[in-house]
């Protein structure tokens, strides 16, 4: 089937208006958050799982590449269509299907973006927990995909703790449901397995989300650090005395000063980090808790604590921390934010061969990231219209991930392997590890058409 | 069975002899239902475990794993079965970084040992450990300067269960309502494929996401993808306050009131167990308040900040009084984790008592739990058989005993009559059932995995992947995989 009869049967069907295969269209399909580029050859956009389903076991019989895409928030090039075919937009399917709070539960189709569900939840008095930074624009088809973490995850887990079942959209167009409102269930937890795998398994059109009451009390501090490594200390001994915060947030100069240029916080700018600590659950006990972490921070040096007096305080706190990587394009025009995490205990010493690492290479650093998880967040800063610049930041990445690895810890903590990290696979896994993945993959795909070329290195 | 002793000399050329134990008097203690394996393989580390298996792959010897035994009661018969691997002696504590929340073991480190690790210097412990003062074992009394933690699972059988079957078996008890279940606990595993290699997926942080989530197809996967060996979990600190709300009811209803109630509140209590007489007045603890017979007992874990164990105490007790309790009390700390060990531990308890006890999980979404019980009770009354009710209420999840003496067997064909009818009230209500434990002459006529579900297929595409000869536990899981 040529790319003009392959356009035909699509338009059939989805219609006419939901098939893009102009100039603009594929160059608009071809980018996401991450570096990477590539082309597409037709972008469809389905409005329900028939349709998906569809279009799915029409790319199945002509064995034509297919990947799903939200709002292309992801950093490691999850939605480049590395290897042309047929992109899924499923913006259209962004309908909130059932809210059930009796059973703690909604259930939701994959474009709805995070941030809506969450305000739509928090109106009832409940939260679904998982807050990637990019909540005002990701979906959370995207989360399932990449099993996205945030700031809560620290206290609450990440998007697989919250995902409880999905409908899917199977190789060859089958819908099957996996889990779903109620858990237990018997069998293989297919759920857990689909949830961060980045498409490449199968595609979910609907999705069962889990529920939480909003905790009856918040409690927000901002500690002033001179150095980084104090802040780093100080995340280790809040939970080893048995405080475990919802967030453990840190931020250094380099992004206190770009959030500043932008947003105007109020950071410190003189200080060298600000550790963002957030308690919540109920009030009891909730006040010599927070005086016991100040009581933290000064044995390790703090210049002082802030307490966020109200909602509205505590918002300007915040809005400093999820608006800081957009912030960063005011100090040069690109980054790359590596995401490698290791066990909290190790931060300072990683943090500083992380530095000396952006030494070496004469690109400048800023971190911004996760300190309670261990789940670190340099963002390189670099202009990628410099060839040689950019050759220096790939390099400094994969030294970055190289040292987490090391450390004992991952390559990736929450934004996925992708294309961007395909070749540093081999820092954490063995070939029998990567041998057991593959088949996996071929479990579910065995001809490698779902967004193939992603996680698994051939 | 030349052929078999010409295969286990081969086995003893790979791991020595030592290891390999297949005399009958051994044998016929690791029996999977009704089938003897013919040799019983204790390997010393997770190598090992890959030499064994690879071994049998090639002669195609269907191995089951066995920890300390206390799961094997769940799942169908075996269809075939030459060897047991047994964890018993892989029981490294290899990294326990109480600093970082996370503890790093081998398979057949025994639940009880690793809270008993974990405990302040002053013995203040998650399980109620009377002997842990004169403890001896050196990996459980070393280091313990930093604890005071633990392993934030319940599961039954704490004394005995090791931690592999806990993860291969997906259990869970009580409290898991506020600290989740092993797919929430557990961030990596290390296991040997059914073809031999040894696979690692996870890690020793929270958030991981690199590869596929390889943890959460093994939790649960009851030893038919592979061979549990070492696996990561976390950990969280000892809370500050262990206290437990009991309070009886006449009816169902005026139970249900109460929780209703409860859930209502921001309150965040540990567990919320809704128990009938029979399974209340079983529980094998020292000294329980009397309630009397007939009704039911909710009993309301409380694990959290002084301050908060304080105010869910009040705030509920006020609940319960203006919700026709006939009767309330408090219980703390060493109490507190009497009672809760004595919850888990109902089903074995009773298994003890009862040799033709039938134990199932039923599963629903969380808002059923009163009408399903109410079916249950109901069903269960009209066939005249004695039951043991414990609903997990919040959870979404209850297990129901059936007191049935061995040899009854009117009790025990209208007992599987009965377990169909719940069943079909379970899939109406958007949920499932397992048999958790049944006489093995009655699991030809059980749905031991309940309904197949409609992901089978997808379930059957893996397995047959991973494990094209069936030599991993086969036919013991859901669908006859």
């Amino acid at each position: 089937m040529d790319d003009k009869a392959l356009i035909d049967r699509l338009k059939e069907i989805v219609g006419p208006d939901y098939v893009l295969s102009s100039e603009m269209d594929l160059i608009l399909y071809g980018y996401d958050a991450s570096l990477e580029k590539a082309r597409p050859d037709v972008i469809v956009l389905p409005d329900s799982t028939e349709e998906v389903s569809k279009v799915v076991a029409l790319a199945h019989k002509e064995k034509v590449p297919i990947l799903a895409r939200g709002s292309g928030t992801n950093l490691t090039g999850g939605t480049i269509p590395i290897k042309g075919g047929i992109i899924v937009h499923l913006s259209r399917m962004d309908r909130i299907l059932e809210i059930d709070i009796p059973n703690r539960r909604v259930t939701v189709e994959p474009g709805v973006i995070t941030l809506d569900l969450q305000n739509r939840m928090l109106e009832k008095g409940f939260v679904y927990q998982p807050d990637p930074a990019s909540q005002k624009v990701s979906t959370l088809g995207g989360n399932f995909g990449e099993n996205s973490g945030g700031p809560h995850c620290l206290k609450y887990g990440v998007s697989t703790n919250h995902i409880l079942g999905a409908e899917v959209v199977l190789d060859d167009g089958t819908v099957v449901w996996v889990g779903g409102k109620s858990q237990d269930n018997p069998g293989y937890d297919l759920t857990g397995l689909l949830v961060g795998s980045e498409g490449t398994l199968a595609m979910a059109t609907k999705m069962v989300l889990k529920l939480m009451r909003a905790p009856e009390a918040v409690k927000t501090m901002l500690a002033v650090y001179e150095t980084i490594g104090d802040g780093a200390n100080t995340v280790s001994a809040i939970i080893g005395e048995g405080i475990v915060p919802a967030t453990l947030e840190m931020i250094d100069n380099i992004v206190m000063r770009a959030v500043e240029e932008t947003i105007h916080v109020g950071y410190p700018l003189d200080a060298a980090a600000v550790l963002l600590i957030e308690l919540d659950g109920m009030p009891d006990g909730m006040e010599s808790k927070a005086e016991k972490i100040i009581e933290i921070c000064k044995r390790n040096n703090v210049r002082e604590v802030k307490l966020a007096k109200n909602e509205a305080e505590r918002a300007v706190l915040w809005a400093g921390r999820k608006g800081a990587f957009g912030a960063v394009g005011q100090v040069r025009p690109s980054y790359m934010c590596c995401d490698g995490t290791v066990p909290r205990t190790k931060l300072p010493e990683v943090l500083n061969k992380v530095m000396e690492a952006g030494k070496k290479y004469d690109l400048p650093i800023g971190n911004v990231f996760h300190a309670g998880d261990g789940n670190l967040h340099p963002l390189i800063m670099f202009d990628d219209r410099d060839a040689d610049e950019l050759k220096r930041v790939h390099k400094l990445g994969t030294e970055i991930l190289k040292i987490c690895a090391d450390a004992g810890g991952t390559i990736s903590g929450e934004h996925g392997i992708g294309t961007e990290k395909l070749k540093e696979m081999s820092f954490i896994f063995s070939e029998s590890d990567l041998q057991f993945m593959r088949q996996i993959k071929k479990a579910f795909d065995p001809h490698e058409i779902m967004n193939p070329g992603k996680m698994l290195p051939e | 069975m030349a052929d078999f002793t010409q295969i286990l000399d081969g086995l003893a050329g790979i791991i020595g002899q030592e290891p390999i134990k297949s005399k009958p008097d051994v044998t016929a203690q690791y029996a999977v239902d009704n089938a003897t394996p013919k040799a019983v393989i204790f390997p010393k580390n997770t190598q090992q475990v890959s030499e064994v298996v690879t071994h049998a792959n090639r002669k195609n010897l269907a191995i089951v794993p066995w920890g300390s035994g206390s799961k094997m009661a769940m799942g169908n018969p075996p269809k075939r079965l030459d060897m047991v691997v047994c964890t018993s002696c892989m029981k490294h504590m290899t990294d326990v970084d109480t600093e970082n929340l996370t503890i790093t073991l081998e398979a057949g480190v025994k639940f009880r040992d690793i809270q008993a690790r974990l405990a302040t210097q002053e013995n203040r412990c998650y399980l109620p450990l009377e002997d842990l003062g004169k403890e001896t074992n050196e990996s459980i009394c070393s280091d313990r300067a930093n604890s005071g933690c633990f392993l934030p699972i319940d599961a039954p059988f704490a004394n005995s269960a090791t931690i592999g079957g806990i993860v291969a078996s997906n259990s869970s008890g009580p409290r898991r309502l506020l600290y989740g279940l092993p797919r929430d606990i557990v961030l990596g595993v290390r296991f040997v494929a059914p073809n031999g290699e040894i696979v690692g997926t996870g890690g020793k942080t929270v958030k991981n996401v690199s590869g596929y989530d390889i943890s959460k197809l093994m939790i649960g996967s009851l030893g038919t993808l592979g061979i549990l060996c070492e696996m990561t979990l976390r950990l969280l600190p000892l809370p500050e306050r262990m206290e437990t709300l009991l309070v009886s009811y006449g009816s169902l209803s005026d139970a249900s009131a109460f929780v209703k109630r409860v859930f209502e509140t921001q309150l965040l209590p540990a567990a919320v167990e809704v128990m009938n007489s029979n399974a209340f007045t079983n529980l094998k603890m020292g000294s329980a308040p009397d309630f009397g017979s007939g009704g039911y007992v909710v009993a309301v874990a409380l694990e959290a900040f002084e301050e908060a164990v304080k105010r869910m105490r009040g705030e509920m007790l006020d609940m319960a009084r203006a919700t026709a309790a006939k009767g309330d009390a408090s219980i703390q700390e060493d109490q507190h984790r009497r009672f809760w060990l004595a919850v888990s531990d109902l089903f074995p308890c009773l298994a003890g008592r009862f040799s033709g006890l039938i134990t199932v999980q039923l599963n629903y979404p969380i808002s059923q739990w009163k009408e399903i019980i109410e079916f249950a009770d109901n069903t269960l009354s009209t066939s005249h058989i004695e039951h043991a009710i414990l609903a997990r209420a919040g959870s979404g999840l209850s297990l129901i005993n059936f007191l049935i003496d061995q040899g009854n067997t009117t009790a025990m064909n209208k007992g599987v009559e009965a377990i169909g009818t719940l069943l079909g009230r379970c899939r109406k209500a958007g949920g499932n059932l397992v048999v958790q434990r049944a006489p093995t002459e009655l699991k030809q006529d059980l749905p031991m995995w309940g309904e197949r579900p409609s992901d089978f297929l997808v379930m059957k595409r893996i397995s047959e992947q991973l494990d094209p000869a069936g030599i991993m536990s086969p036919g013991r899981f859901v669908g006859g995989l």
